[in-house]
């Protein structure tokens, strides 16, 4: 089960566990921010290369407008992901 | 423990399942689970983007001998795709250079200890052995 929410404070809230039959719906949600955003993974399981490349492409479409993505809230495996893919240098990671 | 599953991203929940019962089954450590369930997605995914005619389902198979785990994807009547001759993606590059494709197979190589592939009769077989700590 996944899930991808925008909160009240306009916090991406991810849950569940982020699979390749699961882009369709997080694009829905990535593809609509416009500025600088916080992405929490406190509820947030798993994730694959297909997940890392909805924030990759949000991360590169936002850079052009100076805007970027902020992750917190990483377990550690999901943490190790991004590492093993370099992306602990192209994100904020807190 | 083996299996087929249809050529089908939709097959994920019940590959994840089967991991699930692999480490159940033999009593490892739960942090390997995120570890199986993350090389079999990339390469079972792998197979049905560049594979997605094919109408033959695709065999799993997790073994643990001894200190090993050894996993093995197999595709039938499949053109070669040696993931071992993948050249390894650059992950120092900028944002701007940053590309999507191969970073699936570059986790899958951070993953695992050892990946071997072969072809043989028209069945592309990836096997990849992951060493337990003692």
């Amino acid at each position: 089960m996944f899930d991808v929410k925008i909160d009240s404070k306009g916090e991406v809230q991810l849950f569940g566990r982020f699979d390749a039959s699961q882009v369709e719906k997080a694009k829905a949600v990535f593809d609509s921010l416009e500025k600088s955003c916080t992405v929490n993974f406190k509820e947030l399981e798993y994730i694959s290369s297909a997940g890392l490349s909805v924030l990759l492409a949000t991360q590169k479409r936002l850079n052009e407008s100076d805007q970027k993505l902020k992750l917190i809230n990483l377990n550690k495996y999901i943490g190790d992901v991004f590492r093993y893919a370099g992306f602990d240098t192209i994100f904020e990671i807190e | 423990m083996h299996k087929k599953f249809k050529r089908d991203i939709k097959s994920l929940e019940s590959i994840f399942k089967f991991i699930d019962d692999f480490i159940e089954r033999h009593a490892l450590d739960h942090s390997l689970t995120f570890v199986l369930e993350l090389v079999v997605e990339e390469l079972f995914t792998n197979m049905v983007k560049y594979n997605s005619n094919n109408p033959n389902d695709i065999a799993i198979e997790l073994n643990k001998k001894e200190n090993d785990l050894i996993v093995v994807l197999t595709d039938f009547d499949a053109e070669p795709f040696d993931i071992t001759k993948r050249p390894d993606i650059d992950v120092d590059q900028l944002l701007e250079e940053r590309k999507v494709g191969g970073l699936g197979i570059h986790l899958v190589k951070q993953m695992m200890d050892k990946i071997d592939y072969e072809y043989k009769n028209r069945t592309s077989k990836i096997i990849l052995t992951k060493h337990l700590e003692k």
